[in-house]
Order: C-alpha cells, then structure tokens, then sequence
C-alpha cells in the first residue's frame, strides 16, 4: 500500500487546526453544560442576531457598490496614476478596524465638535463601509479584467457602451459581486471591536461580554454556534460561486480585457476617488497624526522604542505564518482543482468563518496539555491561528491560478513520460509563482495585522505589534498611542511597497503567456 | 527512450512495491526532519527554571517596567500577557480559567482583587504567605492569604476645569442624579474593569433597591456610558463631557497631559459613604510551572520600592507604612474610604452582573 | 449598401505599427477578402471600421462620411450598421442561443423577434440549439450562431474575422453558402478576414493581399490569380 506523502498536509490540518475546532464542539454538546444547547436561543437573541444582520447587510451593501464602482473605474478605464490608486485603496483593507473607529472618533469631535453621533450604528456601518469596501474592489475588479473583450465588443456592435455594462458586463461579474456582498457580510457579522468601541451592541458584543464580564464559556461558545451557522448557511447559499467564481484571482496570462478611455470624465474621475481616498485612508490618518503632535511631548521616539521589538517579531511571525498558509493553500488548492478533493479548502472555509475568540479558546483547550506544551507556549500556535484565519484566502487565490493552467499542459508532459511529480514542480509550479506570490503576500499583511485571534493565544512574553499597540493605548497619553498607530501604519505601508515592487519584478519575470 | 520504459516498469507489479518501498523511505525521511524539528522547538520550548509567567490586567505601560526591572535585577525572565479594559476579547481571566487543568501561568497580577476572588472561587489560586505579605495590612488581604494587595488606586470624580468650576462639582456619588448635570457625565461600562467594582461596592453599601434606584436615576439623567475608564478621560479631556468616574492612575495621567482636567474624592463628608480603594491584588496559581519564581516575584512586588514607582508613575497609593509617595500624591491616610468586604463584594458582583448586563444595554 | 474608404491610414499598437499607410476603398454590396499572414493588420482593418480602433492616423469613411479620423471616433460602432463575427466567436455564455441573436432586436424593441431569430436559426439548421447555451453547442454550431447574430439586424456591412478557422471542410462548405446566399439576398458590403487562399478565391469578388501592414496587391479573383506579384507568389 501506498504511503503517499501526499496525505501529510491533510493530516496537519485536520490535526492542528480542524480537531479543535471539532473538540470544542463536541465538548459543548455532550457537557453538563449541554443543556445550554438551544435555551439561548429566545426571542431576544433571536432579535439580536436579526439586527447584527442588519447592520452588516447594509454594511455588504454599501461596500460592495463602492467596491464596484472603484473597480469599475480602476480596472476598465485607462488615466494617469491608476495603478496608484488601486495600490492606495487597498491599504484600508490591511489596517486593523479598532485604529479606524479611534482615528474617525478623532475625527468627528475635531470635525464637529462631539464625537455623540458616530457612537451608533451609523459609525459601525461608516467605519465598515470605509474598511471592507476594498475587498469588493478586489474581487470585481479581478473578474472584471477576466472578462474577454471579445464580448464586450460584441456588445458594443449592437448597444450603447452604457447598456453593453449594464446587459453584458454586470450579468457576467454577478458571481463576483454576490461573493463581495457575502464576504463582507460575514466579516462585518463577525467582528467585534468597532461595536465595542462605538457601544453598539450586536450578537458579537454579546458573545464577548459572555465570554470577558460573566465566563460563561458554554454560552458563548453556543452563541458562537449559532453565528457559525448562520455564516455557513450564508456561505452555503452561494457555495457554486464561492467555490468557482474567478475572485481574488491572478492572471498570468495578462488582462484580456477591454480597457476604456475617460474622456472629458477625468476630472470627476479623479476626484471621486480621492473623496473615497480622503475618507477611506487620508483622514483617519490624519487624525492620528495630528493626535500624535497634541499634548507636551513628541512620542515618536518612545513609541519607537515600544514597538520595534513588536515590530521584528511581528514582521518574522507574519513571514512565517505567510510561508505556511501560501504551502497549505497551495496544497488544498490542488487537490481541489486536480483531484477534485473539496474536503480540505471546505476545511479551510469553515475555520475561517469561525469567530476569533471560538479559535482562540479551542486552540487553548486543545493545546493546553504538558505533551503539547512546544506549541501552546511558543509562538507555533500563533501560526496555527493565521492559518486558520487566512488559509481559505490562499487556497482561493491559487486555485484560480491553477484553474487558469490548461490541463493539457500537465497532460503533454505526462504523456512525454514525465513523472507526476517532475510535472508539477517543472511545469505547474513555476507557472503557479504569481499566484503563489499574491497569496504569500496577501497573506503576510494580514498576518501582520491580525488581532482578535492573536490576543487570544499569543504566548506570554511574545511581544507583537497589534497586540502591544493595542494593550498600551488602555493608558497612555494620546500623542503616544497615536504615534505606535502610525509606526504600527508605516511598517505596514513600507512592506506593502517593498512586496509590491518585487512584485512588478516577479509578475514580469514569470509572465509566460 | 530509456526514460520512457523506466516509467513504464514502475508501474506494474514488483516496481509498484519498489515505488511504495521508495515512497515510504523518503516519506519517512520527512517524517523523521519533522520530528526532529519538533524535538528541537520542544526543548527549546520546555519551561525554563530561569523564567516566571505573569497574567496582568494592570496596565501595561505601568506594569511593563516594574516587570522590566524585576528581569533585570533578578536575572529571571518574565513572560508576560497583558490585558486591559478595552482588550474585552483576551480575557487573561479567560485564559486562566481555560488553563485551569494545565496552569502555564505562575502569577496573576491584577488591578483589583475581584478577579482573584473569581479565581479562588474556581480553585486557580493557592495561598502564600511570606514576611513581604505581612507588610500588607489585613483588610487588603484575603483572609486565607489567595490574594494579597498593594498599591491602590481609589474612584475619583475627574472633571475638565474649562466646563465646571470646582464649586459646582458634586460632592458625592447620589449628587449624580441632579438634573443640572444631565447629560454631562459620564461612567465607564459596569460590566468590565474597576466600575463593576465600583457597582458591586455600592450595591454591597446600599442595598440592592437603592443601589438599583441609583443607577436607574444616573441613567433617566442621561449618563453617557463609555467603552472604559480610558475612554472616560480622553471624553474628559477632549472637553465632550464635564466629568466622569474614573480612578486615580487615569485621572493622574490625564492631568500630565492636559491642564484642563483635575479630579476630587467623592463622598469624602462627614456622612459620607467614602470613596472606594481598589488596591492591585497578587495570586499565586496553583500547580504552576515555575511556582517558586512566582513567589520571588510576589515578594518583588511587595516592597516599599515597587509601590515607591507606582506611585511615581501612576498615582497608585502604597500600602506598606513609610513607602516613599511624591508630594503632589493623595495618602491613604488623607482620604475616607467605603467600608466594605471584598469577598462580599465579590460574591455581589456575580448576583448583580445579570441586571447591570440589562441596564448597560438598554 | 454601404461604401468603406481607408484614407492613409496608420494605426499602432503601442509602439508597435500595424498598418502603414493604409489606404482603400472597398466595393459596395461585394465582397472583399483581406488575405496574408498572422500579424499583417487584418484584424486591424477590420476593428478600425467597425470603430472598435481609433486610427492614430487617417480617416475611414463609411458612404462618404468621416467615421473616424485621426485618433477619434465620431460615429460609435452600435451606430455604423455593421455586423462583426469575431475570431473567437464572442458568443455570450449567460445567454442561449436564442438570446444571443435576439439581443439586438430586444435591446431596439423590434417587433416578431421569435419570427425573425427562428428564421435565421432554420436558415443554418439549428432551430432545435434555440434554448442551449454557446458551452453546449460543436465549434460549427458555434460558428453558425455567431454568422446568425451579426446579420439578424441586416446590416448594411458585415465584417468576418477568420469565421472559419477551426471548422472542418464540409461544415465550412455548407456555412459559406449559407453565407453566399444571404449576401445575394441583401448586398450587403462584406470584408471577409482569411489566411486561406482558397477561401478567398471561393468567396472573394475582390481580393486584397496584405503584408506587414500595407498592401502588396488588390484585385479581382482572376487578377489574383494571374498576378506575378512576388510576395503573392511566395505566400
């Protein structure tokens, strides 16, 4: 019998990340606790969870046709600094949430005055909004530049370029915009710190206040349960297009897509997207740096001296953790694609859906035992929860990639004699690279950024970026805090930059077709 | 040519066992380079006898070098996870309470004894007694010894001079209700942090009907809750709001910041329920690693030095007689305070949090 | 009916130039194949009079009227009556068959749109693909929907890009007289792409042969054949 080596990864992924998971599961249900199965589910609850979808439902609205439109703008039209622009919109989406809601809290009061109105749903959705409307921006900005000229062109023999957009074009990109809605969704359902800081309460505040003021670990993680099923029954809905739709996909083969000319448009153009850039990025930013100069002192250096140790470590983590999840993806990818073994990216979708804290105390009851002790307490099981969180994302990206590799390329090489093996690290792999990159890269700033699960498990003594950041603000002077922000920022912008100019290289250099 | 037939032999009968026989072997290669990567990080990774885990909620610009120092002096490394009002989501409590069978803290250092009486009642902490405890006065101690106290921090009304003259402040909690500071004011979530504290205290005072008028009447009078106490100075010094209950290391650093802000005692008459002393309170966890190094740092902490810096730093009030206090620093001595039990107060605050959960939300 | 005039035309592709001073007049109501080897400008012609190209220079007119000139467009494609079969077909994968040919009459609110696209559909014999989508159908049923699309709105021009790459002998046979006949029917002005001289001599009542963006020689079936242009020769 065979022992391929094949089956290791699937065996480290249902081992390190799925079992706990399914452990804490399956403790909740057959504990004393048990009986917590559905009591919680009441009228009030039930309400609760009916308003947090609310908020993020028009959160995914308004993301999604802000996303659009920028893609729209970005990806189909031709005008000076675009690339810039697609690079800048994005940096919003690398940013942790919790430095937005302080930044506009800022913002509001020097705006204004009083700070009373963002305090309220209307913050939550604003500061959403401004967070996630990138990833929509990505994903039908990516599909958009997949849709071959030839149709558009088609179109345009016949209609109007409006109504050929409206008729071809938007039918064409529906998966994608149904997949930016659903996406931002389930992000915005799951996240807990801009609720918490604008005192909103939602089913995630709920979760957490069980979970930090009452530890109620069986009610919380009950609690979780139900949010868990509600995103996958919502991941479920549109699972066709989840799992083939062309999103976050890199092509290497180069745009077939028809590209426009704005025309006497340009001036709106440009400042359409610098009142997004404004309220997306520049103001929050802004605001930070203007704290950073109020008060007695210039903090810039103290805070420097706070976070660079945080910095270093956080920068080798997020490498780590890249190199790992871009393997695993690239992994799961694969079988899916070629093998058509969906288990493990269906893996990868249910950890990623899976709210912070549930991660972080599974990971805690699982790892938490003498034998285990080379994970639970070094920085392995920080690396375990980046892959939980950011794994799908890779696997998505490369399987687009892979899906973009004709099958007869794999198959010429076969039919030459060349083992399976030899085919996929000479011919796959080297036409995988820009697809392997974008998700390492993609990957490396989330990992960069990430908060919720890394308060969770960090291991003491590890002193990491976010997490320093975040703990010192409790009591600092505010020029403090908001000079860590920025450096916190300014680490992230700098290796955004550097990874983006590499690659330019690497994308060039492994362009074959 | 040869390339091709090779291939093909590999594929029928005994070359297929050659294969698998091949797989296994390098297959087994891995296996063992995993191995002994893991071996590596696992001895890398045991606990060392030279380094001591500490949970705090103080926070962390104040405990981080006071930690620093004990490092530094002792030779003893300290792994530290640190918590605040704000990070809800960490919990160090959670952690605690997960790790309960396999404990990979050695010390709990809080920033009020509330949570320690949690961990007692869970059966995370042990007792510990040394000539250091013996500095403490009693009634910062639990009677057993699961947690003791030093360097405290009271609730104080701080308030931003701009908006209100100092004449026109209340002067005791009740006053809260006067329609002439409706929606002037505010509090920091009860359900987190040193206000629950402050809550159950007075529940304990007052009794739970008036305890529950009070707060019912703050609210009718437009109290604005805030995330935290932090969040309640910066609101204080951004001038949003007139004043706010907060405790003495928040108001302490507001007033290094701004000239704007200053902060009185509450309920310091004659007749007045007194304001409440929270002191930092130390556990040790029981079946800890490295449970002789968490006592080394117990009696680190509980010295005349270590609340000397406290004082310094955050306006935190020393326990132990003759400790060392800048001149601009409330004594102990000089303020009135609530009369109440901890261990009461503990207990109260798990009955009342259900209620204070609805008023919050509402 | 409708007459094409290229005048002087140069177009790039970046920096590359794909046609060079390009001028001709193609027939009204004939049919003209632009014959010669991959990258010679074609296409370009094609995409130029269809209006889907500015020329960087020079004009193209359409029955004496300047529709483009000069880097501008003046007259958008969806207005020039024009009919493209494109090389890859293009077929619109949301859409059945039916949809597809019946776009246009929807999107201008003919009426007897059934009638008109089944009609077309008997005419290629494939009524019976009407509810298929393009994944479903052969390479020449395929073909066939696309020729059916770009006449349903009987265009005064019709342009067809290398529409019988990839089609065995007999299909293409059948297709081209199919196509023939319709020509007979509505004169309209053809400009037929190919890289295969018989093609062109079959179909063609002008032939234009072309290389490296100019033109080596143009004439009639007969001129093509007897010419002793050497480029022709060699091609």
């Amino acid at each position: 019998m065979k022992f391929g080596f094949k089956y290791i990864p699937f065996l480290l992924l249902v081992l390190l990340l799925v079992l706990p998971l399914a452990l804490l599961f399956v403790q909740w249900l057959t504990g004393k606790e048990g009986m917590q199965l559905f009591s919680f589910i009441d009228r009030a609850y039930l309400l609760l969870m009916g308003k947090s979808l609310l908020i993020s439902g028009i959160v995914a609205l308004l993301a999604t046709i802000t996303g659009t439109v920028c893609a729209f703008l970005l990806y189909k039209f031709q005008f000076s600094f675009n690339k810039f622009y697609r690079v800048a919109l994005l940096l919003p989406l690398f940013i942790s949430p919790y430095i937005f809601a302080v930044a506009w809290k800022d913002g509001f009061f020097w705006l204004l005055g009083n700070s009373a109105t963002i305090y309220s749903e209307a913050g939550v959705i604003m500061v959403h909004t401004f967070v996630f409307f990138p990833l929509a921006m990505l994903i039908t900005g990516t599909t958009l530049s997949q849709i071959h000229s030839g149709y558009e062109e088609a179109g345009l023999m016949t209609v109007s370029f409006r109504r050929m957009m409206m008729k071809i074009v938007l039918p064409l990109i529906r998966p994608a915009l149904t997949i930016s809605f659903l996406l931002i969704l389930l992000f915005s359902l799951s996240d807990f710190s801009i609720p918490a800081f604008f005192g909103v309460r939602t089913f995630t505040t709920e979760i957490f206040t069980q979970f930090s003021a009452f530890y109620n670990f069986p009610l919380a993680i009950g609690q979780s349960v139900l949010l868990l099923l509600v995103c996958l029954l919502l991941m479920l809905s549109e699972a066709r297009y989840l799992s083939d739709a062309p999103f976050l996909s890199v092509s290497a083969k180069g745009s077939f897509s028809k590209k426009y000319q704005t025309g006497n448009r340009k001036v709106l153009v440009h400042g359409f997207i610098w009142i997004l850039l404004a309220s997306a990025l520049l103001i929050p930013v802004l605001m930070l740096t203007v704290q950073s100069f109020t008060g007695r002192t210039l903090f810039f250096a103290e805070a420097w001296e706070l976070i660079r140790p945080a910095a270093f470590q956080s920068v080798k983590l997020a490498f780590a953790g890249a190199c790992i999840i871009t393997f695993i993806g690239l992994w799961t990818a694969f079988v899916k694609e070629r093998k058509n073994q969906k288990l493990p990216d269906l893996l990868l979708l249910l950890t990623f859906i899976v709210p912070s804290t549930v991660l972080g105390i599974a990971l805690i009851r699982y790892y938490n035992h003498p034998a285990l002790n080379f994970i639970y307490g070094t920085s392995l099981i920080l690396l375990i929860a980046y892959l939980g969180k950011f794994g799908f994302i890779a696997s998505r990206i490369i399987g687009n990639g892979i899906k973009q590799i004709p099958v007869s390329f794999e198959e010429a090489a076969s039919v030459a004699g060349i083992p399976s093996k030899k085919v996929f690290l000479k011919i796959s792999l080297p036409l995988l690279v820009p697809s392997l990159f974008t998700a390492f890269v993609l990957s490396f700033i989330l990992c960069l950024g990430e908060l919720g699960a890394t308060m969770m498990v960090y291991p003491p003594g590890t002193e990491l970026m976010t997490v320093k950041t975040f703990t010192i603000s409790a009591n600092a002077p505010e020029a403090l805090t908001s000079s860590m922000t920025l450096i916190n920022l300014g680490v992230t912008v700098f290796f955004i930059l550097l990874l983006f100019v590499f690659g330019k290289w690497m994308f060039k250099k492994f362009q074959y077709v | 040519m040869s390339k091709h037939k090779k291939y093909t032999k590999q594929k029928s009968g005994f070359g297929c066992h050659l294969l698998s026989l091949k797989s296994f072997i390098q297959t087994s290669k891995i296996i063992k380079v995993i191995i002994g990567v893991a071996f590596i990080i696992a001895t890398g990774c045991m606990s060392n006898p030279n380094e001591v885990t500490v949970y705090c909620t103080v926070d962390q610009v104040f405990s981080e070098p006071i930690l620093k120092d004990f490092e530094r002096e002792t030779g003893i490394k300290v792994n530290a996870v640190y918590d605040t009002e704000e990070t809800k989501s960490t919990g160090v409590m959670n952690r605690l309470i997960a790790e309960k069978n396999n404990p990979r803290c050695d010390l709990f250092w809080s920033g009020d004894p509330l949570r320690n009486g949690i961990l007692q009642t869970n059966g995370i902490s042990e007792p510990y007694q040394s000539e250091q405890t013996l500095l403490i006065p009693d009634n910062f101690k639990e009677k057993n010894n699961h947690w003791i106290g030093f360097s405290a921090r009271a609730r104080v009304l701080i308030y931003n001079t701009t908006l209100i003259a100092s004449d026109s402040l209340p002067g005791s909690v009740f006053d809260l209700t006067d329609s002439r500071f409706r929606g002037r004011f505010t509090i920091a979530n009860p359900l987190f942090g040193t206000t629950t504290f402050h809550m159950a205290a007075l529940f304990v005072t007052l009794g739970d009907e008036k305890a529950k008028q009070w707060m019912n009447d703050i609210k009718t009078n437009g109290v604005v809750v805030a995330t935290s106490n932090g969040d309640v100075k910066k609101r204080v010094m951004n001038g949003e709001l007139a004043f706010g209950l907060t405790d003495t290391d928040d108001a302490f650093e507001a007033k290094k910041e701004s000239n704007e802000v200053d902060y009185i005692f509450l309920d310091q008459q004659g007749n007045g329920i007194g304001t409440l002393i929270m002191p930092n309170a130390l556990s040790l966890i029981k079946d800890s690693p490295q449970s002789e190094n968490g006592k080394r740092l117990i009696n680190y902490l509980l010295t005349r030095e270590t609340e000397a810096k406290l004082a310094e730093s955050c306006a935190q009030m020393p326990l132990i007689k003759g400790t060392e206090v800048p001149d601009n620093l409330s004594s102990l001595d000089n303020i009135k305070p609530m009369r109440i039990d901890f261990k009461e107060t503990s207990d109260k605050l798990e009955t009342i949090q259900p209620w204070l959960k609805t008023w919050a939300e509402e | 009916m409708y007459k094409i005039t290229l005048e002087n035309i140069t177009h790039s592709y970046g920096d590359k130039e794909v046609l060079q001073n390009f001028s001709f007049s193609f027939q009204q109501g004939k049919i003209t194949c632009l014959l010669g080897p991959s990258g010679c400008g074609k296409t370009t012609v094609l995409r130029l009079v269809a209006g889907l190209e500015k020329p960087s220079a020079g004009m193209v007119k359409i029955n004496g009227s300047v529709v483009s000139k000069n880097g501008e467009i003046l007259l958008p494609p969806h207005q020039r009556k024009i009919g493209f079969v494109f090389q890859d077909l293009a077929l619109w994968p949301h859409f059945t068959v039916f949809d597809n040919i019946a776009f246009a009459l929807k999107e201008k609110k003919e009426d007897n749109i059934k009638d008109k696209v089944t009609e077309l559909l008997d005419l290629f014999g494939i009524s019976n693909k009407a509810p298929k989508y393009p994944h479903q159908l052969s390479g020449g049923q395929k073909q066939m929907v696309a020729i059916a699309r770009s006449l349903i709105m009987k265009p005064e021009i019709l342009l067809m890009d290398e529409p019988m790459a990839n089609i065995d002998i007999q299909l293409k046979e059948n297709i081209l007289n199919h196509l023939l006949k319709i020509h007979q029917q509505q004169k309209f002005t053809m400009l037929y792409v190919t890289h295969d001289h018989r093609e062109a001599l079959k179909t063609g009542d002008e032939i234009i042969i072309m290389n490296t963006g100019k033109i080596e020689t143009a004439g009639t079936k007969e001129e093509i054949r007897n010419s002793t242009n050497s480029f022709l020769q060699f091609y």
